[in-house]
């Protein structure tokens, strides 16, 4: 078999330059496969991540029904209003933390726009870290402060300590905070009785329970579904776990990346076709060599073996330097994305069933692309072979 | 005389089906009977065409007959499967060819370790008896060397050595001096010579008198059929 082997790669060696164009079209193929597999792959790890900081004890309160909107804070603009006290009561509830999403229209040195910014109630913490990477974070109590998204703070040129006007009001810049956060650099954080001042509304756009420990999350959100419709009269906000949201997400993610991968495999189908042609050609070429390597007592299975290993090591080279370049790629998409973005919108993960994956796939494409042309030189009539000029 | 028979043709008729859905029919034998008898030296002689290589392939397992039957030591191999003719040609059989037939791509000790690799010897031993038989062919300082740095005299002797390396009883060489000059042509023909001494049955096929002189026997073919036989 090893020497079987042997005689397969000193085929491949014998014509470099025509083997190394078709583990090119494999390699293609493979680093598509790899490089958009494990997108996904970032995409869900950066989901996963995002959650397990988020806890799955929590339950979210949004207006209307999930779908759609979960993708940043400038989505969740309907404000609602919400009897936190109440709610406290309903068996199961530990704490409440409550969101405003709101644009604001900022002044600061002579610039001015308006900017996405997050009302939150002082425990807003607890639930979800934000990297302070200058100044501090808000103090319990504390009115007329505000942390800025480090980008932000580079736009207007304003550091802790600064002041700017909201809605012409002034606030003191306590803080910035960095990407690290899972929170775009473009926006800006406030304590949330803030906002609701300034925007003379009472609203949140979010809340999120977290539910006491040793209870059912599931039930308590059941529990927290049937609260809000007795007391509200109707069913205008929906509540989900974070197991159900991460659910939906997760199946998005996976339909997106199962497309992806499809759009790969197109390439890597090309790749086999290219590995097929030259098999084909090769055998073509060595149809003598073929003759006499049966005239000296090679049987049909070994012929066809020599063919089938050149084929599959040409997939399998093309298959790791492809699951190298494509990880790179990975790696280098999520570099860029956390650049260009300044948001953790992906977290760089391959996984090894991937790399195992591709090799033995990349293998496989080659060794299959290579039955057909190992079938025609085992069963090459040896006479005419050696005939053939 | 029948029991000494390595290979022995009864009634064999060899037709081609040639050109377009084989319309075209070329009868390469018409019925010959022929034995080859152990340890003899049997040279064929006849013109272009006359069916000399058709015989060659038959006797070593390479073809079947259209007609007739072959036997290789008693055993009728016409009906064969494909993979028991391999395993005949692999350990009983070694072919030499005019146009010399190296692999392009391996060395000449790679070339002569061929029929070992598909007969499965270990690679210790396949080494040494192809370095072996370089030496006895005068090549073993060149085993590194491939068949395009080898004139045509020493990719003869190269294929020589590999018709050698399972042990065969029969050695079939199709026109072996046809492309060598008479010089280089007689020292291939010492070489099938000493092989023949050491007890290898050779069938020669060839247009080559000298290579006919150095023969025990002559058969001359013509229009696929044996029209003449003599001993030397």
């Amino acid at each position: 078999m090893l020497d079987l082997m042997g005689i397969a790669v000193r085929g491949l060696l014998h014509r470099k330059k025509r083997s190394w164009l078709t583990i090119t079209g494999i390699l293609i193929g493979i680093t598509a496969v790899v490089a958009l597999v494990s997108l996904g792959e970032s995409m869900q790890l950066a989901v996963r991540r995002s959650f397990e900081e988020l806890g799955y004890d929590v339950v979210m309160i949004l207006p209307g029904e999930l779908g759609g909107g979960f993708g940043g804070p400038s989505s969740f603009s309907t404000s609602f209003e919400l009897d936190t006290e109440s709610l406290t009561e309903v068996e199961g509830v530990e704490e409440i933390g409550l969101l405003n999403f709101q644009s604001v229209y900022v002044k600061a040195d002579g610039n001015e726009g308006f900017l996405d910014a997050l009302g939150v109630s002082e425990n807003i913490f607890s639930f979800f870290k934000v990297e302070i990477v200058a100044g501090r974070g808000f103090s319990p109590d504390e009115r007329g402060v505000v942390i800025l998204g480090r980008e932000v703070a580079r736009e207007l040129d304003l550091r802790a300590g600064s002041t700017l006007q909201i809605e012409d009001h002034p606030f003191k810049v306590v803080g910035i905070y960095s990407a690290d956060s899972r929170l775009d650099e473009d926006a800006i954080i406030l304590p949330l009785a803030d906002l609701q001042e300034l925007l003379g509304e009472e609203g949140v756009t979010m809340a999120l329970v977290r539910v006491a420990p040793g209870d059912d999350v599931g039930q308590t959100a059941k529990r927290i579904e049937n609260f809000l419709y007795r007391s509200r009269g109707r069913r205008d906000l929906s509540v989900q776990t974070m197991e159900e949201v991460h659910e939906v997400v997760q199946r998005a993610l996976g339909i997106l990346g199962a497309f992806l991968g499809g759009i790969a495999g197109i390439a890597l189908l090309v790749g086999g076709i290219g590995v097929m042609n030259t098999m084909y050609t090769a055998v073509l070429e060595r149809t003598r060599e073929i003759g006499v390597m049966k005239a000296v007592g090679a049987r049909n299975s070994q012929i066809a073996l020599i063919f089938l290993m050149e084929s599959g090591l040409m997939g399998l080279v093309g298959g790791a330097l492809g699951t190298g370049i494509g990880s790179f790629l990975n790696f280098a998409a999520v570099t860029a994305a956390k650049r260009a973005l300044g948001t953790r919108v992906l977290e760089y993960g391959i996984s090894w069933w991937l790399v195992l994956g591709a090799l033995g796939f990349s293998f496989l494409v080659g060794a299959i692309a290579g039955l057909l042309p190992a079938r025609a030189a085992a069963k090459l009539d040896p006479v005419e072979a050696l005939r053939y000029e | 005389m029948r029991d000494e028979a390595i290979v022995e043709l009864l009634g064999v008729w060899k037709i081609y089906h040639m050109g377009r859905r084989g319309r075209i029919t070329v009868e390469a034998l018409r019925g010959v009977d022929l034995a080859v008898r152990r340890g003899e030296f049997l040279a064929v002689m006849g013109p272009s065409g006359s069916g000399k290589s058709t015989l060659l392939h038959l006797m070593g397992c390479l073809d079947r007959p259209t007609e007739g039957k072959v036997l290789f030591e008693g055993t009728d191999v016409s009906t064969m499967r494909s993979a028991a003719l391999a395993r005949i040609r692999n350990r009983r059989v070694g072919f030499v060819f005019q146009s010399f037939n190296l692999s392009p791509n391996l060395t000449a000790l790679g070339n002569v370790e061929l029929p070992m690799v598909f007969a499965g010897v270990p690679r210790r031993e396949r080494l040494a008896r192809a370095r072996e038989l370089l030496s006895r062919v005068g090549l073993r300082e060149r085993e590194r060397h491939l068949p395009a740095e080898l004139s045509g005299g020493e990719q003869q002797r190269v294929a020589i050595a590999r018709a050698l390396a399972n042990f065969p009883d029969l050695l079939l060489a199709d026109e072996p001096t046809g492309n060598l000059d008479s010089e280089t042509g007689h020292g291939v023909l010492s070489l099938l010579s000493e092989t023949n001494v050491e007890g290898v049955t050779v069938v020669v096929v060839t247009h080559d008198p000298e290579v006919a002189t150095a023969a025990k026997r002559r058969l001359r073919i013509r229009d696929g059929h044996i029209v003449e036989a003599s001993d030397a």
